[in-house]
């Protein structure tokens, strides 16, 4: 990891809190609310014995209250797991390297996550993405480590080649339709068009999308002097004669299509997390937890 | 423009001057995205101009390398003047003054003033092409046709040499008809003929000169630079003076000159500024149109290629100065 910023030198934390406000419908047990009953601690409702058959949460209270003399066994909520994916940008945008890589944000990101939904005992998807889908750096779901640090190493190690992110939509298909906490991680500078499909596509999941800017981007722009840019995804190259009126204008524009996608954001899922430079974990982790 | 280069084969490296238009000067950094960022004129404009600065600079560096000049030629131009033959005495009584003795302490002796004034009026007809011959004894071919002014000034001033005794006026006209002749141009032709007497001319020659004279207009003007006190064009002899040409040389000459059925000028002075009036009276009667070539020298442009590499690569140099990093390079990996 090269990043020259201390903030995101700082190793990232081991665990990651991360909560969903719906049910999972998932059998198997895990560590969030489930519409299945079972051992769980949280008490649900009662039903008859009949209904639930386990004499051993029988509920003698409501038994002896019942005129008719029904047995009543109380239900437990049972925990269960959820599918966790991320989704993974790695078109040319996110080979950008200014106050900071965004491949190596994405890559500590994915470390976390990768960590953190294996301790919750979820199972972990990684699909990453261009113009296709790359099956040497995704990860099928799985609740194994194996495979995890070699996941890790080829993303730091992978540089994003020219190419768009119109894919991004073909690995949400490969989701599937249980519901799953689906983290896109993104510059998110896709064409309005695409960026609509994709959360379009998205909708049955729980949606997280973090954004990782670069404040080089955008905000530390310098006023003056001449820049020759050349657009990582289409290669373009263009002269800019930056100065004070220019660069309101450009920051203007990014604005714009920050706001347009935080409002897409908002309409199909959560609220969009934002990355700038360096990851703030605990503020991170905050937002995951909220759930919402 | 006639351009030339004198080492052609650098033109093969011409075409490296199109780089600028595939590549830019300028280090391109890596920018997410600028889709949706509209163009600005002004960076457009500049770009443009970076690339055909950086066009400039390589192909005048190349043009400069290879020896650009302008080959000298000569252009066909219209002016006012007249294809003028000096027809000069070089006869010995020439040296001497207006007053008819060896010129002493300040004195001007006839020649001297005409070959100052002569050259006077050279130098004022910028379109003339003139020649030059002498008489004496015989006849002297000094300069051909010639618009080369310092040649002309140079064979003016080579009247100074001492002349010979005899005058032979008829000769002289033939050598100056002859130089004439030479020209096939449209332009007038004038013969100046400056002479302080005249001769008898023989009654062949005169034939002769008649059948010349006769063969295409040409304009003439005596310059009889008179002695004081020696007879002149128009003096009447008495009644018992003999008329005839041997008595009376200048009267005679006068007659046929006149005779000629040719445009035709005597001027008789007596004194510099009388020939001065005389030449200038000359120059004012001679405006007819003429066609002249100016000769445009060759010219070494290289310099000038040079001069327009370095301002085509100080506009480069001031870009490169302007450019500015959106990441520091100590922070790159």
């Amino acid at each position: 990891m090269t990043t020259a910023n201390a903030a995101s030198a700082a190793p990232p934390p081991v665990d990651l809190p991360y909560r969903i406000i719906w049910r999972s419908r998932a059998l198997r047990q895990g560590a969030h609310r489930s519409t299945q009953s079972g051992a769980g601690g949280l008490f649900r409702d009662l039903a008859t014995l009949l209904e639930y058959r386990d004499p051993r949460r029988i509920d003698l209270r409501q038994t002896l209250r019942d005129p008719f003399g029904t047995l009543h066994v109380r239900r437990f909520e049972e925990k269960s797991q959820i599918g966790v994916t991320m989704l993974l940008d790695v078109s040319g945008s996110m080979g950008f390297h200014g106050a900071s890589r965004k491949m190596g944000l994405a890559a500590d990101l994915a470390q976390v996550f990768a960590t953190a939904v294996r301790r919750a005992g979820d199972t972990f998807a990684l699909y990453a993405a261009d113009d296709h889908v790359h099956e040497e750096l995704s990860v099928p779901p799985t609740r194994s480590r194996a495979g995890e640090a070699e996941m890790i190493a080829a993303l730091r190690a992978y540089v994003p080649k020219r190419r768009s992110a119109s894919a991004l939509v073909e690995a949400a298909r490969r989701i599937g339709q249980r519901r799953n906490l689906v983290v896109i991680v993104s510059d998110f500078l896709l064409p309005d068009a695409e960026l609509e499909a994709l959360f379009e596509t998205l909708i049955g999941h729980d949606v997280v999308p973090i954004r990782i800017v670069d404040s080089r981007e955008s905000a530390a722009l310098p006023s003056w002097g001449l820049l020759e840019l050349a657009d990582l995804e289409t290669g373009r190259r263009r002269l800019v004669a930056m100065r004070p009126s220019l660069k309101a204008e450009w920051q203007r524009r990014i604005e714009a299509r920050r706001s347009f996608f935080r409002t897409l954001a908002a309409r199909y899922g959560r609220e969009p997390f934002e990355i700038t430079d360096s990851i703030p974990w605990d503020r991170l982790g905050a937002h995951l937890a909220a759930g919402a | 423009m006639n351009l030339a280069l004198a080492t052609p084969m650098v033109l093969v490296l011409l075409p490296l001057a199109l780089l600028p238009l595939l590549l830019s000067s300028q280090r391109t950094q890596s920018y997410p995205s600028v889709e949706g960022i509209e163009t600005d004129p002004l960076s457009v404009a500049l770009d443009w101009l970076l690339r055909i600065a950086g066009v400039v600079a390589i192909a005048a560096l190349i043009l400069g390398i290879g020896g650009l000049h302008r080959l000298g030629r000569t252009i066909e131009k219209t002016g006012e003047g007249a294809h003028i033959v000096l027809l000069v005495d070089r006869s010995s009584s020439m040296d001497n003054t207006f007053a008819g003795r060896a010129p002493e302490g300040g004195e001007e002796s006839k020649s001297a003033a005409a070959r100052r004034l002569l050259k006077d009026f050279i130098l004022h007809r910028d379109h003339d092409l003139v020649g030059v011959a002498a008489f004496s004894t015989s006849p002297m071919h000094v300069l051909p046709m010639t618009e080369h002014k310092g040649a002309v000034m140079a064979a003016v001033d080579a009247m100074d040499r001492p002349g010979l005794a005899f005058t032979n006026v008829g000769r002289g006209l033939a050598l100056a008809l002859d130089m004439q002749e030479a020209d096939t141009s449209p332009a007038a032709r004038v013969i100046v003929l400056i002479s302080d007497g005249a001769a008898v001319i023989d009654r062949k020659v005169q034939e002769q000169l008649r059948a010349a004279f006769a063969r295409r207009p040409i304009n003439l003007y005596w310059l009889f630079l008179r002695t004081e006190g020696t007879p002149g064009i128009s003096t009447v002899p008495a009644p018992d003076e003999q008329d005839t040409p041997q008595a009376m040389p200048e009267r005679h000459l006068d007659k046929f000159f006149k005779s000629l059925g040719i445009s035709y000028r005597a001027f008789e002075a007596e004194n510099p500024q009388a020939v001065a009036d005389a030449i200038a009276e000359i120059g004012k009667l001679e405006r007819s149109p003429i066609t002249y070539f100016e000769r445009i020298p060759h010219e070494d442009l290289k310099a000038r290629a040079f001069a327009v590499a370095i301002a085509a690569m100080l506009v480069l140099l001031a870009a490169k100065l302007a450019e500015v990093r959106l990441v520091p390079e100590s922070e790159e990996a």
